[in-house]
C-alpha cells in the first residue's frame, strides 16, 4: 500500500501515540518533545506533597485540572491520625486546584483499574501519572507513562520534557495452559527480560505485546500482563490493538516471540517480579499470609476465579487470606454475585477496594517471621511488611492458602471436574 | 544559573548500589522524608557510615554499575544535591537519572572502569558541561560523555525547582491570590 504524505515513516505505536501528543507529525526515537496528556493521575500517596511543594513556590492553581485525576487508593481506611490529616489535606487540594475527576475514599478504587472500567482510559490515550503501575492502561493500547515526583511539573506547566523511547516487540502465540494464569506469562516475561536472555534491554524501553496470541486474552489477562513486568524500570507497556498500530516495519529495539502455551505456573521469589522460578522449584513452603488483589489482579474476573477453586474448602489453619476488591464497582459485582459469601465462607477476610496490603503494609500487613504467597503488584524486601513476599497467580495463592503451603493449582483444577 | 565545574575530594563505590538500603535507608522514602537536613546525616550509611562527616561542597561520587537501581525514590538525591555534591558512574537506570537531576544533581553516566582511575581521597574536578573528568592527585584526565542539552539546562536552572519558579514568574495567572484580612475580594 503506498502512502500519499512524502514524510510517512514507518513507526510504533508509542512514536505514534507521542507524535499526536506533542503536536507534531512524526517523533523519532530519542527525540526530546513535551507531550500533553490527556490525562494526569496522582494517588493518596503524593498529592500532598505536590500541593505542599507547588504551595511553597507561589502556586495557587494547576493549568490544565480538567485533565486532572486525583485517586484515593492506598490509604483507603486512615490507619492513622497522620492518614486523617493527609485526607483532609487532599481534599483541600482538590477543591483549591478545581481537579476535574477527585475520586475521594470509597468513590472509585484502585486508580490503576477503576479509569480502564468506567471508559476514562481510551485506546491511543496519553496519560502521565506519578505511579508506575499506570502502564496497566496499555491493556487498552493507550500509552501511560509513569513521571514520579516530576508529576509536580505536569501539574503546574502541563507537561515534562520526554524522550521517545525506544520499543522492545513481544510476539504472543498460542495460549495458556489450563492451570497457567497471565501474572505467570508476566513473571515468565519480567525473568526473562531482566536476566538478559533475550538479548533485549528494558531501562525505560516501551514493552510491546502483538501477534496472533493477543486476541486469546481477555481484558483482566491483558491488565496482569502489563503490570507484572513494569517493576524493572520499563518506560511503560502496552498491547498493539486498537485503531492506532505499529506498523509491521516500525523500528523496533529487538523482538522476541513468546508461545504462551509453553509456560507453567510460575512463582516470584521475594525480591521483585522478575525473580520467577516454576511453582514446582518452591512447592511445600509453609505460608501464613495470603491475598488476592492488587493492581495487578484485582479485577472480577480474577476474584471469580480465586472463588470457583475456593468453593467448598476452608482457608488452612493458621493462614489469614486477604481478598482485595480492586474498585468499587467490582465490589459491588462481586457482591451481587454472591461471590463474596463464597470468600467469607471460606474463612477468607474481605478488605475495601483499592490497593490492599500491597500499598505498604498500611492494611493486612505481613509479619516479620512470616512466609507470604499473594498477588501482590510486588514484592521487594519490605514491601508490606518484613517477612519473605511470593507472588503468584490468584489460582496459586488460593491453592496455597488452602493447603497452608505453596501449593499448585492444577490439581485443585483437576478435582473441580 | 549554576556552575557545572565540580572540584573537591572523590568517594568511590562499586557496582549495584541500591537506592533503598544503599543510598539511603528505605524509611525515608516510605515516610516520605523530603527535609534535607533530615535527610544528609543518612546519605550512604547502610554501604559507608561516616559518609556524611567527611563529605564536603564541590565532591564527587564515584560510581560503577547499576547505581542506584531499585524503586526511583529520590531522597537520596535531595540530600546529595544540599551536599553540592555530583555523581560519575558507569551506569545508572533512566528514572533515577531523571530524578537526579531534577533535584539539580549533575550526574555523568556511561563512564569507563574508574579502579585504575580514581580512588576514595582524591582531589578530583569534574567539568559536567564539557565531560572532562580530572583527577589533581594522579594528574590524569579523561574525557567522558556529557550530559544531554536538556539535563544539562535542568540542573543549571536549580532543578525543576527552578523550572517551576521561571515558569509561576512568566504565568502570574496561577500564582496564589493573597488572602489579606480586612479586604474583600
Amino acid at each position: 500500500m503506498s502512502s500519499t504524505t512524502t514524510d510517512w515513516r514507518p513507526a510504533t505505536v508509542t512514536q505514534k501515540i507521542l507524535a499526536r501528543a506533542a503536536d507534531q507529525a512524526y517523533v523519532e526515537v530519542g527525540q526530546i518533545v513535551h507531550p500533553r496528556p490527556d490525562l494526569v493521575i496522582v494517588h493518596d500517596g503524593y498529592v500532598e506533597t505536590a500541593y505542599r511543594e507547588l504551595s511553597a513556590l507561589g502556586f495557587g492553581a494547576i493549568v490544565d485540572p480538567d485533565r486532572t485525576v486525583f485517586v484515593t487508593d492506598h490509604a483507603v481506611a486512615y490507619n492513622s491520625d497522620v492518614a486523617i490529616r493527609r485526607g483532609a489535606t487532599i481534599r483541600r487540594a482538590a477543591a483549591e486546584w478545581k481537579v476535574g475527576r477527585f475520586y475521594d475514599v470509597g468513590q472509585g478504587g484502585h486508580g490503576h483499574l477503576f479509569p480502564i472500567e468506567k471508559g476514562l482510559i481510551e485506546p491511543a490515550m496519553f496519560v502521565m501519572a506519578y505511579d508506575m503501575h499506570c502502564t496497566n492502561f496499555g491493556s487498552v493500547g493507550a500509552l501511560a507513562i509513569s513521571v514520579g515526583t516530576e508529576v509536580t511539573a505536569v501539574l503546574a506547566t502541563g507537561t515534562v520534557w520526554t524522550p521517545i523511547p525506544e520499543t522492545v516487540r513481544i510476539d504472543l502465540t498460542g495460549q495458556m495452559q489450563p492451570g497457567t494464569y497471565a501474572r505467570d506469562i508476566g513473571f515468565h516475561v519480567a525473568t526473562a527480560l531482566f536476566d538478559g536472555r533475550w538479548g533485549a534491554d528494558y531501562d525505560f524501553r516501551v514493552i510491546e505485546f502483538g501477534g496472533p496470541g493477543v486476541s486469546g486474552l481477555s481484558l483482566h489477562e491483558r491488565v496482569a500482563l502489563c503490570n507484572s513486568i513494569t517493576e524493572i524500570g520499563v518506560a511503560s507497556v502496552i498491547f498493539d490493538v486498537g485503531d492506532v498500530r505499529s506498523d509491521d516495519d516500525a523500528p523496533f529495539q529487538s523482538r522476541v516471540t513468546v508461545d504462551l502455551g509453553s509456560i507453567e505456573p510460575q512463582v516470584a521469589q521475594p525480591g521483585g517480579p522478575e525473580k520467577a522460578v516454576p511453582l514446582s522449584a518452591v512447592a511445600g513452603l509453609e505460608v501464613q499470609h495470603t491475598f488476592i488483589g492488587s493492581c495487578g489482579s484485582g479485577m472480577y474476573e480474577d476474584f471469580a476465579v480465586a472463588a470457583e477453586l475456593l468453593a467448598g474448602r476452608r482457608v488452612a489453619e493458621g493462614v489469614r487470606l486477604f481478598v482485595t476488591p480492586g474498585t468499587v464497582d467490582t465490589a459491588n459485582r462481586l457482591a451481587g454475585a454472591g461471590l463474596f459469601q463464597v470468600f467469607t465462607e471460606a474463612g477468607a477476610i474481605v478488605l475495601p477496594p483499592g490497593c490492599g496490603p500491597c500499598a505498604g503494609g498500611l492494611m493486612a500487613p505481613l509479619g516479620e517471621d512470616e512466609r507470604s504467597i499473594s498477588t501482590a503488584a510486588t514484592n521487594h524486601q519490605g514491601r508490606f511488611g518484613a517477612g519473605e513476599a511470593y507472588l503468584a497467580s490468584p489460582a496459586t495463592v488460593v491453592a496455597s492458602a488452602v493447603a497452608g503451603r505453596i501449593s499448585d493449582p492444577r490439581a485443585l483444577l483437576q478435582e473441580a471436574r | 544559573m549554576t556552575t557545572l565545574l565540580y572540584s573537591g575530594q572523590a568517594h568511590v563505590f562499586g557496582d549495584d548500589i541500591p537506592l533503598d538500603e544503599g543510598v539511603m535507608p528505605f524509611k525515608y522514602a516510605i515516610n516520605r522524608t523530603t527535609e534535607p537536613q533530615a535527610l544528609i546525616p543518612h546519605l550512604f550509611e547502610t554501604v559507608d557510615p561516616g559518609f556524611t562527616d567527611r563529605v564536603g561542597r564541590g565532591d564527587v561520587v564515584f560510581a560503577g554499575q547499576n547505581f542506584c537501581y531499585g524503586k526511583p525514590h529520590v531522597q537520596g538525591f535531595i540530600a546529595m544535591a544540599a551536599l553540592g555534591i555530583g555523581i560519575v558512574c558507569r551506569s545508572m537506570p533512566y528514572k533515577q537519572l531523571r530524578r537526579a537531576v531534577a533535584k539539580g544533581l549533575p550526574v555523568i553516566t556511561g563512564a569507563p572502569p574508574l579502579d585504575a582511575f580514581v580512588s576514595t581521597g582524591d582531589s578530583v574536578e569534574v567539568d559536567f558541561a564539557t565531560g572532562v573528568v580530572s583527577n589533581i592527585s594522579t594528574q590524569t584526565s579523561v574525557q567522558m560523555a556529557t550530559m544531554s542539552a536538556e539535563m544539562a539546562e535542568m540542573v543549571q536552572r536549580g532543578g525543576l525547582e527552578g523550572v517551576l519558579r521561571r515558569w509561576l514568574a512568566e504565568h502570574p495567572e496561577q500564582a496564589a491570590v493573597a488572602h489579606s484580612a480586612g479586604r474583600s475580594v
